[in-house]
């Protein structure tokens, strides 16, 4: 094969690829301007080719006149220069339309002028060169012609040698103007390709500019290269390079369609565009094959080629099909499968988001979903703000502040009733007086998403028109549809998961709380040789409103606290603290236990409200001869079991703790004797429960100490514990449950002092 | 709890029913509380014979209740006060607090 015949290979190629490309993608997305103007482009570099195609064929063949470079047909090649304007119209669209904001836009065909008039020139210069010398004025004239036609001629003539000029030059003239088109396009790309915030839009751009800046560079380059240095360029390298140039715009533009979906050009487009593009090349092999069968047959086979050859070509016909299904797969893993097939980019978003619950990330990976796959120039969250109970316009690049927003907000209602994706403006009904109508239409919003779960709505998403002006197909509003579904679940979970770390970081101060509340309480009753004290101690949630202390007076005295803060938990626990701290200072201060209660009521109703209040025994204990000082505030009655059979309750006192302000105390003692139980209670022990709700009772309480009279302080402890277990097996236990069983010794002395 | 309200010789007559205890018993009673003592009256008695059950939040409800009257310069007056709420009211020493009266008679001609 000759060098020719490759040229013209890949000339067809070429063009007709390019031609194609133009073709689908009008056929797709026709409404867009840049659509329009992009696939112009791509058939004007594509009808190059063709051109040169032609003439070089016809310039073949044998009846070719010598005149041949000056046929119209050969000169129709100049209308691929159209190219270059649109190349520049392209750049004033591509990514930002900026001619949106052009006041006369009929004015920009203006820069097809100079390319109309080469075509013009190279078209039609022979005849205006035949009729401009019919002009040719006889030197005989006279009078009227003579005056009239003289400076007609000349002005005539003085055209002529300008047009003839420029006709000479004229590659050098326009191709210099082509140039200068090229680096205003590139400056324009370059312009607007910093303000590309979108990232498929910047993965696009890229791709893109450089292809552009790359092709374009090499045909300045050869252009000028020629231009100067007219002998080293040869003819073959030249139109190498002119193939580079404009396989490297036709690949480039194709891959980016395909691949980023450039243009916005659906995908089944895509994939036919892809389709019939290789089916082309293979049957085109096969063609070949099976014409130059009996060649390629011949040297192996000699006379039996001829036959062998119908074999052959049912052999071929045999493999196209598994050749091209094999292609088929290759192309669909390389270009279909890519991040702007909708199905992927569900799957993408689900896989995404299925393990994030840091509600800001989900919000972000939304957002570039959104940006990604539907091209969406920015977009908003209108989201229920569960701490203010209200819906708020969350921050944003352009916008820092937050909006909170009327629940009563007209538009916010109308959105409300939504299920799917809808243009803001058929919302109009619900414009009037909204402030959300006013915020969305200054964040220039086109649609908005609900994200509703089966209750309420948890908010929606605002966006904005497409960049470079694409717009919303019925796939986008399906994808968008599947989109907030999936949204929604992904944000529930979060909130859910947030509920959850609350939850977990108040459960880990509750048992800060409980661990802190165990430290205030003595790790085990004191040592004392006279007496075996025995404690249990119940909280009926993680911290509990029952307190008990025992208080080292000096060598011989020992106080004994029991209180029940009303209510449970933690502010049960919080009263419970205050206590302790009152009590611990009064008994430093050595102030008398009634002026003591009386303190402490007076400061723990002054601090707290009528409500909260404490039952609280205190009883300081002489501990070598049994005298025992006490005041009962309010408490369950402590129980005195005598050795010899006889019960006393401790009842002398006052009213409970913090109810009411100047409440009076009175104390008194009593003496214990060796083998005296002394048996204090919260009332978690008596109020127990049966199933049917019967009290345990105080009675029960009693009875039980002095049946179990003869025991260690500690048996009688466990056998109450379990009797009253037996009756109410609730656990944890209804309300916080505290015993301290007390029993002296024969060690007491039991002389009177 | 339910909570039901009348007048008897100008005097509001507030009659829980069930179970005193904390939370929303308390919302209730101070909710209803407020209501009267807005609308001007300040003397109360409550009717204690249909309450089977009191806790120690109930107890703070009904001294909240006598606290809050009392700043009104109202008065707070318990009638039937079962066995159970009367041993509660002996052991916390509150007895003396509270007037208690066998009926709600007695305890209406007692502001007179």
């Amino acid at each position: 094969m000759d060098i020719e015949l490759v040229k013209i290979i890949i000339y067809i190629f070429t063009g007709g690829f390019l031609s194609f490309l133009a073709i689908t993608i009008v056929r797709d997305n026709l409404g867009n301007r840049l659509n329009r103007v992009t696939s112009a482009m791509l058939l004007f570099a594509g009808l190059g080719p063709l051109f040169l195609t032609l003439a070089t064929i016809i310039h073949q063949s044998p009846q070719a006149s010598t005149g041949f470079t000056d046929s119209n047909l050969f000169n129709m090649q100049h209308i691929w220069e159209f190219f270059f304007p649109l190349l520049l119209l392209f750049s004033w669209i591509f990514p930002e339309d900026r001619l949106r904001e052009f006041r006369h836009p009929g004015l920009k065909y203006l820069i097809f002028i100079p390319q109309v008039i080469h075509l013009l020139l190279m078209l039609f210069f022979t005849t205006i060169a035949d009729l401009l010398s019919s002009f040719a004025i006889d030197p005989d004239a006279t009078g009227f012609s003579k005056i009239i036609l003289v400076p007609a001629s000349y002005l005539f003539s003085f055209l002529l040698l300008i047009i003839s000029f420029i006709r000479n030059n004229h590659i050098a003239i326009f191709g210099s103007l082509n140039i200068l088109y090229i680096l205003t396009a590139i400056y324009f790309l370059e312009s607007s390709r910093k303000l590309v915030t979108n990232p498929r839009l910047i993965t696009q751009t890229r791709m893109v500019f450089h292809g552009i800046r790359f092709s374009v560079g090499i045909y300045a380059l050869t252009f000028l290269g020629s231009l100067l240095f007219q002998k080293l360029f040869s003819d073959t390298l030249l139109s190498a390079s002119y193939m580079l140039s404009s396989l490297t715009i036709a690949g480039i533009f194709a891959y980016a369609t395909i691949r980023y979906q450039l243009l916005d050009v659906r995908l089944k487009f895509r994939q036919s565009f892809v389709y019939t593009i290789t089916s082309a090349l293979l049957v085109g092999i096969y063609i070949i094959l099976v014409l130059k069968s009996e060649t390629i047959l011949q040297p192996f086979f000699g006379a039996q080629s001829e036959v062998l050859s119908y074999a052959f070509i049912i052999l071929l016909l045999l493999l196209f099909q598994p050749i091209n299904g094999f292609i088929d797969s290759i192309l669909k893993s390389l270009f279909i499968r890519t991040r702007t097939d909708h199905s992927t980019i569900i799957e993408r978003f689900s896989r995404q988001v299925i393990s994030l619950f840091d509600p800001k990330k989900l919000r972000q990976i939304i957002e570039d979903t959104l940006k990604t796959s539907l091209l969406v120039e920015k977009v908003y969250f209108v989201l229920f703000d569960d701490e203010i109970g209200e819906y708020a316009i969350l921050q944003s690049d352009d916008f820092s502040k937050r909006v909170a927003l009327d629940r009563d907000d007209l538009m916010l209602r109308g959105i409300n009733l939504l299920d799917s994706p809808t243009y803001l403006h058929s919302l109009s009904d619900y414009m009037a007086d909204s402030q959300l109508a006013n915020a969305l239409n200054e964040r220039k919003v086109r649609l908005v998403l609900p994200m509703k779960d089966a209750n309420h709505m948890l908010g929606f998403i605002a966006l904005t028109d497409k960049v470079a002006g694409y717009r919303y197909s019925t796939d986008d509003f399906n994808l968008l549809g599947v989109l907030s579904n999936q949204m929604v679940t992904a944000l529930t979970n979060a909130r859910l998961y947030v509920d959850s770390l609350e939850r977990t970081r108040l459960q880990k101060e509750v048992s800060m709380a409980r661990q802190i509340q165990l430290d205030l309480l003595p790790s085990f009753p004191p040592d004392i040789e006279t007496i075996a004290i025995s404690v249990h101690s119940t909280p009926s949630r993680t911290v509990g409103g029952d307190f008990y202390d025992f208080i080292k007076i000096d060598e011989d005295h020992i106080g004994i606290v029991i209180a029940d803060a009303s209510g449970k938990g933690m502010p049960a626990a919080l009263m419970i603290a205050q206590i302790q701290a009152i009590i611990h200072s009064e008994v430093n201060n050595g102030n008398r236990i009634s002026t003591m209660m009386k303190n402490m009521n007076q400061l723990v109703a002054e601090a707290t409200s009528p409500e909260k209040y404490v039952t609280l025994f205190y009883g300081e204990l002489n501990t070598k001869q049994g005298e025992f000082h006490y005041c009962n505030a309010g408490h369950n009655y402590p129980i005195l079991a005598r050795s010899n059979g006889d019960m006393e309750l401790l009842t002398t006192g006052g009213p409970i703790i913090g109810a009411l302000l100047n409440m009076e105390y009175t104390s008194t003692s009593v003496r214990l004797g060796p083998e005296d139980i002394l048996f204090l209670y919260t009332d978690g022990l008596s109020e127990a429960m049966d199933k049917d709700e019967n009290e345990f009772g105080e009675k029960r309480v009693r009875d039980l100490v002095c049946e179990n009279r003869q025991q260690e302080a500690c048996d009688i402890l466990d056998n109450i514990i379990k009797e009253v277990r037996a009756y109410d097996n609730t656990y944890p236990p209804r309300d916080d449950t505290t015993i301290i069983s007390l029993k002296t010794n024969s060690k007491l002395v039991t002389t009177n002092v | 709890m339910k909570l039901s309200d009348r007048e008897q010789d100008g005097i509001v007559i507030l009659e829980p029913k069930g179970k005193i205890m904390g939370g929303p018993d308390a919302t209730l009673l101070n909710d209803k509380l407020h209501e009267i003592i807005e609308a001007g009256q300040k003397r109360v008695v409550i009717d204690l014979s249909q309450v089977n059950w009191m806790n120690s939040t109930g107890l703070g409800i009904l001294i909240s209740t006598l606290t809050t009257l009392r700043n009104n310069d109202g008065e707070l007056k318990l009638a039937n006060v079962t066995e159970k709420i009367q041993s509660l009211l002996v052991i916390t020493k509150l007895a003396p607090v509270f007037d208690s009266f066998d009926t709600i008679d007695d305890a209406v001609k007692a502001f007179k």
